[in-house]
C-alpha cells in the first residue's frame, strides 16, 4: 500500500510537471521575444506594462554587467541561422548597427518614430533609436577650474588625475571608435598615446569611473549622463558637464537605446507591436522620469531635472554605421592600448 | 544482457549529453566560413604574450585558494569529524552553506560587509575603509570569497573519507602513541589521497569561476574568454581562448588519477568493523571550540547575517516576490525535474562503476568528473552549438536545454554517491537473488533500490542544491522567459536596489537550504540519526 502510494505520487508530480511545462511554453501568436541589454531593473517594468496593455506575453532573456552586457548580442549571433528572438532592445545603437551589417536585423519603420530626430534613427529601419545617454565629463566639485572638453584628458594640467573606463567595452568603445571616425586614424591614435602619456587611469565601468571621482580619487571621467545623475541624486560632490559645447567644438556624443526587429524572427507581428511600444512618447516618460535618468528624444517629452533637453545639447555629429565599422576596426588597437 | 544493455545506455547518455557539446566546440574552432582552418589558433599563439599572464594569475589564484582551503578545511574536517567537539553537527552544517550558494552570491554579502556603508567599513576611518575596498577588489578578495565558498569540499571529504579508514590501524597506533601522532603518522597519511583529490577538485573549480573575479574586477583568464565574447564577437577565437582550459583540466585529472594509481572513487571503502570513539580534546575542547566558533561567525555567518539585515523589511521582500515569484518557482520545478533525472542517471553509471560490469567503467567516471570541472560556460556554448538548429528547437527553445545541462555537469555527484553507497551492500544479496531466478530489474527493485534508499535520497538532495545554484550554464542557454533565481540575482545587480538584491539572496539561500531540512526531519522522524 505505502509503495502504490509513492508510484502514484510520482506519477502526479509527473502530470504536475508536464502541465506545468505545457501551459508555460505560451502558443506561438500570443507571445512576443526579446533580448534586452538595457538594464533590467529598469526595462522589467516596461516590458510587463506591454503585456498588460496588449495581452502579448514577453519572454525576455536580459543582459548582465557581468558579460560586458553583450551576451544577449553573442545569442542572437549565435542563432542567426535559427533566431529565437524577434526584437532585440540595445542599450545603444551600435550593436544594432552591428546586427544590420550581419544580416541579423530586418527593417522595420515605425509610426511611433516619428518626431524623433532622423539622425538617431537608421533610414531603412534596420534600427530606431529612443530614450538616450550622453556621454559627459563627471568632474569633482573641488576642482578648480573645471574641465570642458574630451581632450582635457591630454591636458598636462589634469596629469596622473583622470580616470577612463576600459575602452574595450561599453559606450566608451563607441567614443573613441567616434573619435577616430572625426579625427581620422592617426589623429586619433595620437590623442590615445596623449592619454597614456598623461596617465589616465583605466577603471572596469563607467560607474566605477563616476564612483572614483565622486570619492575625490580623480578629478574627472569621461561616462554616461544617467551615472551623474543617480550620483549627483545621491548627494555625491560631483557635477556634470557636456564637453566640447563650443561653436568651433566637436560635441557630446549622444547614445540612444535601439529598437531592431530581427530577420526571420518567429513572431514579426508581435514584435513590430512591441517595437511600436518602445518607440511611444510614453515609454521615453518612463524611461527619462525613473532612475534610469534618460534624455526622451520625442521633442514634446518632457526632460527629468538635472538633463539638458536633447535640442539644447551641441550633439556630436558622427554616422553611427561608421562608428560601427571603425569600433570593429579599431578593437586590436584599443586591446593592445589597454594592455600597454 | 538486459544489465549490460541498460548500463551501457547509462553510459551512452552522459556520453551524448556531456561529451557531444564539448566536442562539438572543439571541432568548430577547426573551421572558418565552413572550411579547415588552423588560423584561430595562431590568432591565439600570436596573442600568447597577452594571455600567458592571465593564465599565470588564474593558476596562482586557484593555488592560493586551493592552498587556504587546504590549510582549514584539512584541520576543521578532523575537529568536526574525529573530535568530541561541542555542536560539531552544527558546525558541519554551517561552514557547508558557502558551498550550496553561487560563490558570487559570498562575494556579494562581503562587499556588503566591507564596503564603505557595511557593517565594517562604516565603522572605519575613510582612508582605512578605502585601503580595505580596494584591497577587497582585487586578487586578495578572491582569495577570500572562493576560499569561503570552496573550502567545504575539502572539510567534506576530510570528515567523510574519516568515518573509512579502518578502526583497527589507529587503535594499534594507541597502543604505541597518543591521538595527534596516530593522526600525523596514520589516519592523515591513509586519506591524503582523498585529500589530494579535494585539492584538485577546489584547483579545478576555481580556474573556471568567472563570476566572482569578474564581480571584484580581477582579470583572470576564463574572464579573458568571456572578453573575446564580450568585446570582439569571435565565436572561434573565444572557443579557441577556452582550448587551454580543457587541455589544463583534462592534464590535471589524468595527474592525479596517474599520481593515485586508482580512481579517487576506490578510497570510499567500506567502513570495516566500529568506529574509534571520537578524540577526546579535553582542556584543548574548549578553545578549538572558540577558534571554530570564530571562524564560522566571521566567515559565514557575518555576511550572510548582513544579508539578512539589508533584507529586513516587507517591502524589500515583496518586491523581491513580485518580481523574482516566477523565476523561484522555475528554480524549484527544474532543480527538482534535473536532480530526479541525475539520479536516475547517476544510479546507472555509480551502478557501472561499482560494478566494473563494462571495460569502459574507468572512462565514464573519468568522463563526468572532467564534466563537472569544466567552466559552466563552455558547457553552454556546446549545448548551444549541438542543439541550437530547427529541428531541435523542442529542445533548445525549451528549459530542456537546462535540464541537459544539469544532467553533464552535475552527473558526477549522483554517480559518486550512488557508487559509494552500492559499496556498503554486501554483493552476495545481489547473487542470491539471481540464484533464485529473479531478474537483474526485480534484484534492483526488490533488494539493492531499497538499500540504497537512504544514499540515493542524499544524491537527488545534492543533486537539487547544485541544480539549483547553477549559474554558469544556465545563465549561456536559458531559454526566453525562462530563467532561474540565481540568473535573475545577478540580471538585476545591475542598478538594482541592495535591499532587492540581499532578500533575493536569502530567499535563494532558504530554497536550497528547503529539501536539505525537509530530508533532516524525515530522517529525524524515521529515528535516525541526521
Amino acid at each position: 500500500m505505502k509503495k502504490n502510494l509513492w508510484v502514484v505520487l510520482l506519477v502526479l508530480a509527473g502530470v504536475a510537471a508536464a502541465a506545468w511545462w505545457r501551459f508555460h511554453v505560451p502558443s506561438e501568436t500570443q507571445s512576443v521575444v526579446v533580448y534586452v541589454s538595457h538594464d533590467e531593473v529598469f526595462s522589467e517594468p516596461i516590458l510587463r506594462d506591454f503585456e498588460k496593455e496588449t495581452g502579448i506575453r514577453v519572454r525576455a532573456v536580459y543582459d548582465t554587467e557581468e558579460t560586458k552586457s553583450t551576451g544577449a548580442m553573442n545569442r542572437l549571433m549565435a542563432e542567426k541561422n535559427n533566431p529565437q528572438a524577434d526584437v532585440y532592445w540595445a542599450n545603444e545603437p551600435i550593436r544594432a548597427e552591428v546586427l544590420r551589417q550581419q544580416h541579423i536585423a530586418a527593417p522595420y519603420l515605425s509610426l511611433n518614430a516619428d518626431g524623433i530626430p532622423a539622425r538617431f534613427r537608421d533610414p531603412q529601419g534596420y534600427w530606431t533609436g529612443f530614450a538616450a545617454r550622453a556621454r559627459v565629463l563627471i568632474v569633482h566639485k573641488d576642482e578648480n577650474p573645471k574641465p570642458t572638453s574630451v581632450f582635457s584628458y591630454a591636458d598636462p594640467r589634469w596629469r596622473g588625475r583622470t580616470v577612463i573606463a576600459n575602452p574595450l567595452f561599453g559606450t566608451t568603445t563607441d567614443q573613441i571608435a567616434a573619435l577616430f571616425v572625426l579625427l581620422g586614424d592617426d589623429r586619433a591614435r595620437a590623442f590615445m598615446q596623449g592619454l597614456h602619456e598623461n596617465g589616465v587611469k583605466l577603471s572596469p565601468s563607467n560607474g566605477d569611473s563616476a564612483d572614483l571621482v565622486a570619492r575625490g580619487q580623480f578629478a574627472f571621467s569621461l561616462v554616461d549622463s544617467d551615472d551623474v545623475v543617480n550620483r549627483m541624486k545621491q548627494h555625491e560632490p560631483v557635477t556634470m558637464i557636456y564637453p566640447d559645447q563650443g561653436a568651433d567644438e566637436i560635441g557630446s556624443l549622444i547614445v540612444p537605446n535601439a529598437a531592431v526587429l530581427i530577420a526571420g524572427s518567429p513572431h514579426q507581428d508581435a514584435g513590430k507591436k512591441l517595437i511600436d511600444y518602445l518607440l511611444s512618447k510614453e515609454t521615453e516618460r518612463k524611461l527619462a522620469f525613473s532612475d534610469a535618468a534618460q534624455i526622451p528624444l520625442h521633442p514634446d517629452v518632457a526632460t527629468p531635472p538635472g538633463l539638458q533637453p536633447i535640442e539644447s545639447i551641441k550633439i556630436m555629429t558622427v554616422d553611427y554605421a561608421a562608428i560601427a565599422t571603425k569600433l570593429q576596426a579599431i578593437q586590436s588597437f584599443l586591446k593592445s592600448w589597454a594592455e600597454s | 544482457m538486459e544489465k549490460r544493455v541498460t548500463l551501457a545506455a547509462g553510459a551512452l547518455a552522459l556520453t551524448v549529453i556531456g561529451l557531444m557539446p564539448v566536442l562539438m566546440i572543439v571541432a568548430s574552432t577547426f573551421y572558418v566560413a565552413g572550411e579547415f582552418s588552423l588560423t584561430t589558433y595562431q590568432a591565439l599563439l600570436a596573442s600568447s604574450k597577452q594571455l600567458a599572464p592571465l593564465m599565470g594569475r588564474s593558476v596562482l589564484l586557484s593555488l592560493s585558494v586551493t592552498l587556504l582551503a587546504m590549510m582549514v578545511g584539512t584541520p576543521l574536517g578532523v575537529l568536526l569529524g574525529k573530535t568530541d567537539l561541542p555542536l560539531r553537527g552544527a558546525f558541519t552544517m554551517l561552514v557547508t552553506l558557502p558551498l550550496l550558494l553561487p560563490p558570487y552570491v559570498i562575494a556579494v554579502a562581503w562587499f556588503a560587509v566591507l564596503g564603505s556603508t557595511g557593517w565594517i567599513g562604516r565603522f572605519l576611518a575613510p582612508t582605512t575603509s578605502e585601503f580595505l575596498s580596494s584591497a577587497f577588489f582585487g586578487f586578495y578578495g578572491c582569495i577570500g570569497a572562493l576560499s569561503t565558498a570552496f573550502m567545504p569540499v575539502v572539510m567534506l571529504l576530510t570528515i567523510a573519507y574519516l568515518g573509512t579508514v579502518n578502526p583497527r590501524l589507529e587503535q594499534a597506533g594507541l597502543l604505541m602513541s597518543r591521538w595527534p601522532s596516530v593522526l600525523w603518522g596514520i589516519t592523515l597519511p591513509l586519506i591524503a589521497r582523498a585529500i589530494l583529490f579535494a585539492a584538485v577538485l577546489v584547483f579545478l573549480l576555481t580556474l573556471g569561476e568567472v563570476g566572482v573575479p569578474t564581480f571584484l574586477r580581477y582579470p583572470v583568464y576564463p574572464v579573458e574568454i568571456l572578453t573575446q565574447f564580450a568585446a570582439f564577437y569571435d565565436f572561434s577565437a573565444a572557443t579557441a581562448a577556452a582550448i587551454p582550459m580543457l587541455i589544463i583540466t583534462a592534464v590535471i585529472l589524468v595527474l592525479e588519477i596517474r599520481l593515485l594509481h586508482t580512481s579517487a572513487l576506490e578510497l570510499s571503502a567500506a567502513t570495516i568493523g566500529r568506529r574509534n570513539a571520537p578524540i577526546e580534546l579535553g582542556r584543548w575542547r574548549f578553545p578549538l571550540f572558540g577558534l571554530a566558533l570564530v571562524w564560522t561567525l566571521v566567515m559565514v555567518a557575518l555576511p550572510i547575517a548582513e544579508l539578512i539585515v539589508q533584507s529586513a523589511s516587507l517591502s524589500a521582500f515583496a518586491d523581491a516576490f513580485s518580481r523574482a515569484s516566477d523565476s523561484i518557482l522555475r528554480s524549484v520545478v527544474f532543480a527538482a525535474i534535473g536532480a530526479t533525472l541525475l539520479t536516475l542517471l547517476g544510479f546507472f553509471c555509480g551502478y557501472l562503476i561499482h560494478n566494473r560490469t563494462l571495460p569502459l567503467w574507468r572512462s565514464i567516471d573519468a568522463l563526468a568528473l572532467f564534466l563537472f570541472t569544466l567552466p559552466g560556460t563552455v558547457i553552454g556554448i556546446g549545448l548551444i552549438s549541438l542543439w541550437n538548429r530547427p529541428i531541435t528547437n523542442a529542445i533548445y527553445a525549451t528549459p530542456a536545454i537546462i535540464i541537459l545541462g544539469y544532467l553533464a555537469q552535475y552527473a558526477v555527484l549522483p554517480t559518486r554517491m550512488t557508487a559509494a553507497t552500492l559499496q556498503r551492500i554486501p554483493p552476495s544479496l545481489e547473487q542470491a537473488a539471481q540464484l533464485c531466478g529473479a531478474s537483474w530489474f526485480m534484484t534492483l527493485r526488490h533488494i539493492v533500490a531499497p538499500l540504497a534508499k537512504r544514499g540515493l535520497i542524499g544524491a537527488w538532495i545534492i543533486a537539487y542544491i547544485f541544480c539549483l545554484r547553477d549559474l554558469g550554464i544556465t545563465l549561456v542557454v536559458y531559454p526566453p522567459g525562462f530563467d532561474t533565481l540565481p540568473v535573475r540575482i545577478l540580471t538585476l545587480m545591475a542598478n538594482g536596489a541592495p535591499s532587492l538584491i540581499a532578500a533575493l539572496c536569502v530567499i535563494l539561500i532558504a530554497v536550497t537550504l528547503l529539501p536539505f531540512f525537509v530530508g533532516a526531519l524525515w530522517q529525524t522522524r524515521a529515528g535516525r540519526p541526521p
